[in-house]
């Protein structure tokens, strides 16, 4: 099949679809709502189930209860959604469950706006919910790779029974471009026959399986939080990813910055080049697991004399690009966070005024 | 061949079919052939990528623009403003009525319905045969009538704009031409007009077309890509 235009809501949802996720449960806010509006023409065409749940609450735990049954399952939300959803997320990751968040981010805090941020980036990252959990988190910086990391979503929350979470913002869910749906990022289901509440008879065994977050034996409490520990552990050692731009050049200034917003300075980087002036740039597309080492060896390059964390956010992912560059040069944020995104002609401005 | 669409004309189709970058290089065409050109953005379901965002360029050509009012542009709100229907009884020469996505953005038009009533107007389709849900000839009809009956009025033609945005090249204009010539054929309602990207213009066949062709100079681009003079 050729390629065909879509929103990047659309492509996420057939993406879900594609990868052999047959449950979407939602509920709609923008700028995400075309995701639940798509799956709902296309979850029947295919056999599988839409469901809207009450409120975002209502389906996290939808969520829950499906993957907890060892069911394929995902969700998407915008930002206030996210927030409501964070409890769910927590039982979730606490409980090994695997399943897949899609969050297509909008200005906050509050009800804020419906434009394009990257202001839950700590939300994503850091927490959301309560106790000692992480996500699984990508941000695609192009329908495409919206698409390419929704269908890899499943398998790694699979791998390690984690919620997964997309990271892309409004811009991502809103704008359209060409995609395909790669055949072999599909995958099968994983067997879940040894932890999933699916059935003693579906499984042919006489073990009961029991799916929980609660313990109240504070040694088993501790236990269980080495278990997530070591996952997460694993997928530092395991999951990184990120995309290094102009970093062969002997830049003065290396930027840091994802989705949406690293495309605006991708066109900054260029333009600039154009100029004769060098400026290196590390797109993390996971940031938990963030890109610590790229970080830190670009950082320590010879003419490298300042890193830049350029967010959509008021200065979050500038502390972990604090935390990664190790002192080794000052390191600066940039950023708007209204809905606004800045325009590559910003992105030169800031950049020469550090020169 | 020129295009020469006068009178209300009112742009229909699905999500993502090109309706408003339609209307805004339509205005602009228009407009630069010497006529009187109004546009109203009628797009109340979706929230990024609307004709208000051309307002500056579309204002600056001379073509009268009716928006929410400004406190409410960034709004996901179904506004209406009373200044479409005012627009609708004291038309420009050309008027266009660009109609959100789907049978929930032309449901607007039901609220129309008074101001249009005894109006001559002309509802156009427009169909991009890379998207999803219009790429068979089934699609489109299915597509058609749900918006007719949203909007308790008849298509009566079908706007051509086959693209792949940056990826769109001259096999697929020619690929998307005869697939919109066909449906064209088979529905009985008139091709009015293909679009063709500008880059692509010197290097297309125009002979190969049976219908006038707009050329799209793109004003809804990404922050990071700069629009086409008008």
């Amino acid at each position: 099949m050729g390629k065909i235009l879509m929103k990047g809501n659309e492509a996420i949802g057939e993406a879900g679809i594609r990868a052999g996720c047959l449950n979407y449960f939602a509920y709609p806010i923008t700028p995400q709502s075309e995701v639940a509006e798509y799956l709902s023409h296309r979850m029947p065409e295919v056999g599988g189930v839409f469901l809207q749940g009450e409120s975002e609450v209502a389906v996290g735990y939808m969520i829950f209860g499906a993957a907890a049954c060892g069911a394929r399952v995902f969700t998407t939300s915008s930002s206030p959604g996210v927030s409501l959803m964070s409890e769910a997320i927590s039982y979730i990751a606490g409980a090994q469950c695997p399943a897949v968040f899609v969050n297509i981010m909008r200005g906050g805090p509050g009800l804020g706006g419906i434009l394009p941020s990257q202001a839950d980036y700590f939300q994503a990252t850091k927490g959301g919910g309560h106790g000692d959990y992480r996500l699984l988190v990508m941000a695609p910086a192009s329908v495409q790779e919206a698409v390419e990391m929704v269908m890899t979503a499943f398998p790694l929350a699979e791998k390690y029974r984690n919620p997964v979470m997309i990271l892309g913002d409004g811009l991502i869910g809103q704008m359209m471009e060409p995609v395909e749906f790669p055949e072999h990022l599909k995958s099968e289901p994983s067997n879940k026959d040894d932890w999933a509440t699916n059935g003693m008879d579906t499984r042919k065994s006489k073990k009961r399986n029991l799916v929980k977050s609660l313990f109240l034996d504070p040694v088993k409490l501790n236990e269980n939080n080495l278990i997530l520990k070591e996952k997460y552990e694993r997928m530092k050692r395991e999951e990184i990813r990120f995309e290094p731009y102009n970093t062969d050049s002997d830049y003065k200034i290396l930027i840091v910055s994802y989705g949406t917003m690293s495309r605006v300075c991708k066109t900054a980087v260029d333009n600039l080049k154009a100029e004769g002036i060098d400026v290196g740039m590390i797109r993390p597309q996971t940031l938990f697991p963030f890109p610590e080492d790229a970080v830190f060896r670009a950082a320590s390059k010879k003419s490298c004399r300042m890193a830049l964390s350029i967010e959509m956010s008021m200065g979050q992912m500038v502390e972990d690009v604090e935390r990664c560059v190790h002192g080794r040069c000052p390191v600066k944020w940039y950023g708007k966070c209204g809905g606004e995104v800045p325009t590559p002609e910003e992105i030169m401005d800031v950049v020469r005024s550090y020169l | 061949m020129n295009i020469l669409l006068e009178g209300i004309i009112i742009i229909v189709g699905n999500y993502g079919s090109g309706k408003t970058e339609i209307s805004i290089n339509l205005a602009a065409n228009r407009k630069l052939a010497g006529i009187d050109v109004s546009v109203a953005d009628l797009d109340l379901v979706n929230p990024y990528f609307r004709a208000r965002e051309a307002r500056k360029q579309l204002s600056e050509l001379g073509i009268g623009v009716i928006l929410p009012p400004d406190k409410y542009l960034h709004a996901d709100l179904p506004i209406l403003t009373p200044a479409v229907a005012g627009l609708i009884r004291k038309p420009s020469r050309l008027t266009i009525l660009d109609v959100g996505g789907d049978k929930v953005g032309a449901t607007v038009l039901a609220a129309l319905a008074d101001a249009l009533d005894g109006k001559t107007y002309r509802m156009l389709q427009v169909i991009n045969p890379f998207r999803p849900f219009t790429d068979t000839l089934k699609g489109c009809m299915k597509m058609k009538g749900e918006i007719e009956k949203a909007s308790r009025m008849p298509i009566i033609g079908i706007i051509g704009n086959a693209n792949l945005i940056d990826e769109t090249t001259a096999d697929l204009i020619y690929e998307g031409y005869d697939f919109v010539s066909t449906v064209s054929q088979e529905s009985g309602l008139p091709l009015e007009f293909i679009t063709v990207p500008s880059r692509l213009s010197d290097e297309i066949d125009m002979k190969r077309f049976s219908c006038p062709v707009l050329k799209l100079h793109r004003q809804l681009v990404p922050p990071w890509k700069k629009a086409a003079g008008l």
